[in-house]
């Protein structure tokens, strides 16, 4: 097994883990504040599925994307380096993407509660 | 395998992969949206909607596959050829470009869906005036 897919792994594994407490944390609250903005079901639906597509499809780009620099014999400490600027990626991109549903849900929150 | 052989097959499998991420994306929102356009005046839309959705997203996809050139920095293809990790590196970008492709994309459906749902309310408040 070549040192690049080992740190590829490594990295798919733990944004996997990331990506599932994130759902888990997220998801419960944003469901009940949809379903209070929207009132409508299916819009509550699609917005929970684009919040699940957006960080797995952004977490995923991001462990393709990570390029590690090693040897065949590199240290143990080199591959988790590697893994940890991999990690990185992923991180800055959830945040980004975060930022930006929370951003579609108070253009949301505002367009549809003034209408109350 | 060589390395001609493997730029050859990998090059119509990702692309195959990334058409796959497309429609994967699709077949997770067609249902919620059909529902929303449901809700819509003008029924006649729907299947407008549901293929514009279906189209958008599967040319998203493949609009990030084909961003992502093998001839960066100027090499020959004898280069790239000769090079097998550059060849994986391009792979690994080419499935990066479409995922991110297609969130842009998610992201854009979602301030539609604003807009539908804005629609939808005005049509529930005042049934008479938009139908």
């Amino acid at each position: 097994m070549s040192p690049h897919f080992i740190v590829f792994l490594v990295s798919l594994v733990v944004a996997v883990v990331v990506l599932i407490l994130t759902d888990r944390l997220l998801c419960p609250g944003l469901r009940g504040l949809l379903e209070d903005v929207t009132a409508l079901p299916a819009a509550t639906e699609f917005y929970i599925r684009a919040f699940g597509l957006a960080i797995v499809f952004i977490a995923l780009a991001a462990v393709f994307g990570a390029h590690p620099d090693l040897k065949s014999d590199a240290h143990f400490m080199e591959y988790a380096w590697a893994v940890a600027a991999a990690l990185q990626d992923v991180f800055q991109d959830l945040v980004i993407v975060l930022l930006v549903y929370v951003a579609l849900i108070t253009v949301l929150m505002a367009s549809l509660r003034r209408k109350r | 395998m060589t390395n001609e052989h493997y730029l050859r097959v990998s090059y119509f499998v990702v692309a195959l992969v990334s058409l796959g991420l497309g429609v994967a994306a699709y077949r997770v929102l067609r249902r919620p949206f059909t529902a929303i356009c449901e809700t819509l005046p003008g029924k006649s839309h729907l299947s407008t909607w549901k293929r514009t959705l279906a189209v958008s997203l599967t040319m998203a996809a493949l609009l990030g596959f084909l961003s992502v050139s093998y001839r960066y920095c100027g090499k020959s293809y004898a280069e790239i050829v000769n090079d097998r990790s550059y060849l994986v590196q391009v792979n690994r970008n080419q499935i990066q470009a479409t995922a991110e492709s297609i969130v842009y994309a998610v992201f854009g459906w979602c301030l539609v869906i604003v807009i539908f749902l804005v629609i939808a309310r005005k049509r529930r408040q005042s049934p008479g005036d938009l139908d």
